[in-house]
């Protein structure tokens, strides 16, 4: 089984002195399923291509297995063809003159495997995929659906022991996404390979990835099981981009609402910070707790009246939009039958729940007790 | 990308730094665009580049012949041609009225191409004219016929007495034509305007075609009346391909040299590309400078101005938008008016012009239509008194060493530019140096700017005498391949570079993840998948390439004559009726190379049109 280590990666389009990928270190271990996630321009794209070979690095060093393929400072670089990866693209780059069962055998008749074995292979794969009907066909006589399923079993078809995948379920609509995740997933299990996954889609990251990396402006923020970038994000950055309904930042610092801040302080104080300045604090709507009534104790949270605004319906959940002495919050909530506009209620969140950022947005956490 | 600051420099050894450079040259190997493109660039600078840019270089140094005039010395810098063209007395003759001459029948030619091509092109395009179908592709036949082979059917029916050899229908049936009507301006404007009608319909029509319906229409709703439409909404709109079918037509005007040669000459017309060919072969090389840049800034400032005004266009482009409608006018009563126009263009500019020269290569005397005036002779007639064709022309043996050399050279070059236009696009879709692309996309187009007759002229300048290891290459075949090759380019190029950006680098980079070499990839993604493109960039040069005359018109000599140039050579002798049968033998090349083409590439021909 092969891991991947990126080590001091640098990537500088001459053009405009621009830096794709700062200082990018990654150790992907064998069998691992990493998503590199960020926005668009993070720089996530270009990783997944250096690791193809398809860019080539400013400085830096990648390997693959025990073998360095690209080390610029050591002038070496293997070429893509001769890494011999998988890979699925955007927007599959399946070869349209070519028919499915071609476009799956090309890979094969360039690793010389004998003709039998080719049609074997090819057979079970189109099974495994579902699309052994359309195997005479060309690419652009299927529906973009099993073009993605195409793109797949060529890939799969050379058993490769890395699988690059450049943001392939982009195109699909929600219900394939579904299926093409389950797919992916059992693909993964199938054949143990090293997976990379590129996406901006933080839902795809998290439901798909044994490990995340989230990148932003060329640099990686944090990387970590989905728990981890979920539940302890490292900084500001990965807090608001995680996350379906943005968390809730509070700026500590303009904030004069006499309410909401002691209710705040209060939090803080259980989060051990010592004499560490809490610049911002993230709250998550659905780590929320709303309480009806005026009254009442939490477990021994804090708590702070409110007054819910309104109860927006997102289709399984609800989003509570609630006012504390004039600011805004949103908490998210399975079931609201209790709750209606204009009612007074508490809230309370567990300390586990309160992310505290310093000035320059990373994470606070406590200092060792003396 | 992210605007992060560049990593500041580290200390570097001599060793780290070869280090370095063999990396970066390794992934260069791994890339075949870096290779491909500095060797192509090479050529681009050898084939196109140079030979213009020397050629503009005799405009202001001293030739071997005016050395005593100039009381300089050959090769010295000098202003003495820039004055004889533009200030001297005789400027008025070289320059000036053919500057002025350039100018009335570009733009007249311009008027009458939009007002006939945009009327037929709508007809086609947005209305139930009767055979609809048959038109649009029957009215664009002018296109296919060469621009001179026009020039020898009006010739056909207009010649009068001024001029010898066989006279003119008109003048055989007792009508002198006057001289203005036989020769001259007015000819000239309409057979080039019937030559260039096609383009028209061809850029507005199918910029009409792709106009969304509901645009009219939402405009009618808000109670404008359909002249308002036409002038508020339609015509803003249709502006980009009107000014680019504007711009093709001016370049084509600007260089057409075969038209004017015929028909200009008895009556002393001349264009400032007749000038040139005038200059040109009387060897007066800096004189033929001056003209040739004087062409080539109003060509490029044309294209220029074109592009300009097509970007400030861009802003508004919302045709091919999605969901648009394309509702056809009903004609109604009009019907019968329109088909009967449309019918009346198709004859006088195809059926009468071919029907005429064919006509004439199959009678005795021209305009008498008596059953014993009818002959093959001109065909396959043998012992004819004509004292240099002593039999008829599929007798003759340089009429088909001629079409040989039409085929072969041509052929070759067309294959030249198909492929080299596909690497053009492949080095300008892929490569990691965009200025290479640029470099590669701008120098390949510059042909385009200079016209045939001064780009034959910077060939002689170029190729005439020993450069380096090529021997003096005049009067062989390969310079008119190289400069018919050259010369095709930029269709070949800009086909090359449209189809490239279209599949984008993805197809290839699979192939490349899938462990094919750079030879596999081509041999079995790239040239595949750009298979129609190919076949297109090869056939669409080798159709405008067989019946140009001006660029072979200097570079052809009697052993290596081309079809046209061979037409030329037979016109200058009086052999009319020869001639005109090889004007008919290239039309038919010229049809079925057409046909060919979009049956092989299934390639439009809209698309590439432009020669």
């Amino acid at each position: 089984m092969t891991s991947i280590s990126i080590r001091d990666v640098n990537k500088t389009y001459t053009r405009g002195n621009t830096r794709a990928v700062a200082d990018l270190n990654l150790e992907i271990p064998a069998s691992e399923f990493l998503c590199l996630l960020g926005p668009s321009g993070c720089g996530k794209s270009t990783t997944l291509r250096m690791i193809a070979g398809l860019e080539n690095l400013t400085s830096g060093q990648i390997s693959i297995g025990d073998k360095i393929v690209d080390a610029n400072a050591e002038g070496i670089f293997v070429p893509p063809e001769k890494r011999h990866l998988g890979m699925v693209f955007q927007n599959y780059a399946l070869w349209p003159h070519m028919t499915i069962e071609e476009n799956i055998e090309f890979g094969l008749r360039i690793k010389k495997t004998p003709a039998h074995e080719r049609k074997t292979i090819i057979d079970t794969v189109l099974k495994k995929l579902g699309i052994e009907k359309y195997r005479k066909r060309y690419p652009s006589e299927v529906s973009g659906g099993q073009q993605q399923r195409v793109a797949l079993a060529r890939m799969i078809a050379v058993s490769p022991e890395v699988i690059l995948l450049d943001e392939p379920l982009s195109n699909l609509d929600a219900k394939l996404r579904l299926d093409m995740r389950t797919e992916l997933k059992r693909i993964h299990a199938e054949l143990g390979s090293t997976f990379v996954f590129v996406t901006h889609d933080q839902w795809e990251a998290m439901t798909l990835a044994t490990k995340i990396a989230v990148m932003n402006e060329g640099r990686l923020q944090q990387i970590g099981t989905p728990e981890d970038i979920y539940d302890r994000p490292a900084n500001r950055f990965v807090a608001e981009f995680v996350g379906t309904l943005p968390i809730n930042i509070i700026e500590m610092n303009s904030l004069d609402n006499t309410t909401f801040r002691s209710w705040l302080d209060a939090g803080i104080e259980m989060l051990c910070l010592g004499d560490q300045q809490v610049h911002s604090l993230g709250i998550r709507p659905e780590t929320i707790d709303i309480l009806p009534g005026t009254a009442g104790a939490d477990n021994g949270n804090a708590l702070c009246s409110a007054q819910i605004i309104d109860l927006v319906p997102t289709g399984g959940n609800w989003i509570v939009e609630l006012d504390i002495a004039g600011a805004r919050l949103f908490a998210l909530k399975a079931q609201v039958r209790d709750l209606k506009p204009d009612q007074l209620v508490q809230l309370s969140v567990s300390k586990q729940d309160l992310h505290a950022f310093d000035a320059a947005g990373d994470r606070l956490v406590p200092t060792p007790s003396k | 990308m992210a605007n992060l600051e560049a990593p500041p420099p580290t200390r570097r050894g001599p060793v780290l730094r070869l280090r370095k450079i063999w990396y970066q040259s390794r992934t260069w190997a791994a890339n075949p665009t870096v290779a491909l493109g500095v060797i192509l660039s090479v050529l681009a600078v050898y084939l196109i580049l140079a030979p213009v840019l020397l050629m503009l270089w005799d405009a202001i140094t001293v030739d071997f012949a005016d050395q005593a005039r100039t009381g300089k010395s050959i090769g010295e810098l000098t202003f003495y041609y820039l004055d004889r063209a533009l200030l001297s007395p005789i400027s008025k003759h070289i320059f000036w009225k053919p500057l002025v001459n350039t100018a009335l029948v570009s733009v007249s030619v311009i008027i009458t191409t939009l007002l006939l091509g945009g009327t037929l092109g709508w007809l086609v395009s947005r209305t139930n004219l009767l055979f609809r179908n048959w038109f649009s592709t029957a009215l664009i036949v002018p296109y296919m016929v060469p621009s001179w082979t026009f020039a020898l059917a009006w010739m056909v029916i207009f010649k009068n007495r001024k001029i010898g050899g066989p006279s003119g229908w008109l003048e055989s049936l007792g009508i002198t034509p006057p001289d203005w009507l036989a020769y001259g301006f007015v000819p000239i404007t309409v057979i080039l305007a019937f030559h260039y009608v096609p383009f028209v319909i061809l850029l507005v029509g199918n910029a009409l075609k792709q106009f969304d319906s509901q645009l009219e229409e939402s405009a009618r709703t808000l109670g404008a009346s359909p002249l308002l439409v036409a002038r508020k909404i339609i015509f803003p709109l249709l502006r980009p391909s009107i000014i680019s079918a504007s711009t093709l037509v001016f370049a084509k005007c600007l260089g057409d040299v075969g038209v004017t040669y015929i028909i200009g000459a008895p009556v002393k017309l001349d264009l400032l590309a007749t000038s040139l060919l005038r200059t040109i072969s009387t060897g007066q090389a800096g004189m033929s400078a001056v003209l040739a840049g004087a062409i080539v800034v109003l060509g490029a400032t044309s294209v220029l101005i074109d592009m300009k005004l097509l970007k400030a266009a861009q802003r508004f482009v919302t045709i091919g938008s999605k969901g648009s409608l394309h509702r056809t006018t009903e004609l109604g009563k009009w019907q019968v008016p329109a088909f009967g126009f449309a019918a009346t263009f198709f004859a006088v500019s195809a059926i009468v012009p071919l029907g005429a020269l064919f006509l004439t290569t199959i009678m005795h005397m021209p305009g008498v239509f008596t059953w014993d005036n009818f002959t093959l002779d001109y065909w396959i007639g043998q012992d004819l008194v004509t004292t240099a064709m002593p039999q008829g022309l599929l007798l003759t043996n340089e009429f088909w060493i001629a079409a040989w050399n039409t085929i072969w050279m041509v052929g070759t070059a067309s294959i030249g530019a198909g492929l080299l236009g596909l690497i053009v696009g492949y080095i300008v879709a892929c490569s990691p140096f965009r200025l290479m692309g640029a470099f590669l996309k701008q120098v390949t187009f510059l042909p385009y700017l200079v016209p045939g007759v001064a780009f034959a002229a910077a060939y002689l300048s170029m190729f005439a005498v020993p450069r380096g290891p090529l021997p003096s290459l005049y009067g062989t075949g390969y310079i008119l391949v190289i400069a018919l090759l050259a010369s095709q380019m930029p269709f070949a190029s800009r086909a090359g570079i449209a189809a490239m950006m279209q599949m984008g680098k993805d197809p290839e980079e699979a192939a490349q993840i899938a462990g094919a070499g750079w030879w596999k990839r081509a041999t079995a993604i790239v040239l595949p998948i750009h298979r129609g493109a190919l076949v297109s960039g090869i056939l669409l040069p080798f159709i405008s390439g067989i019946k140009g005359l001006s660029l072979v018109i200097l570079l052809a000599v009697p052993g290596t004559d081309l079809l046209t140039t061979y037409a030329v050579r037979l016109v200058d002798f009086g052999y009319t009726q020869a001639a005109n049968a090889v004007a008919i033998m290239l039309c038919l090349i010229a049809f079925v190379g057409t046909w060919l083409g979009q049956k092989v590439g299934k390639s439009n021909l809209g698309s590439g049109i432009g020669g």
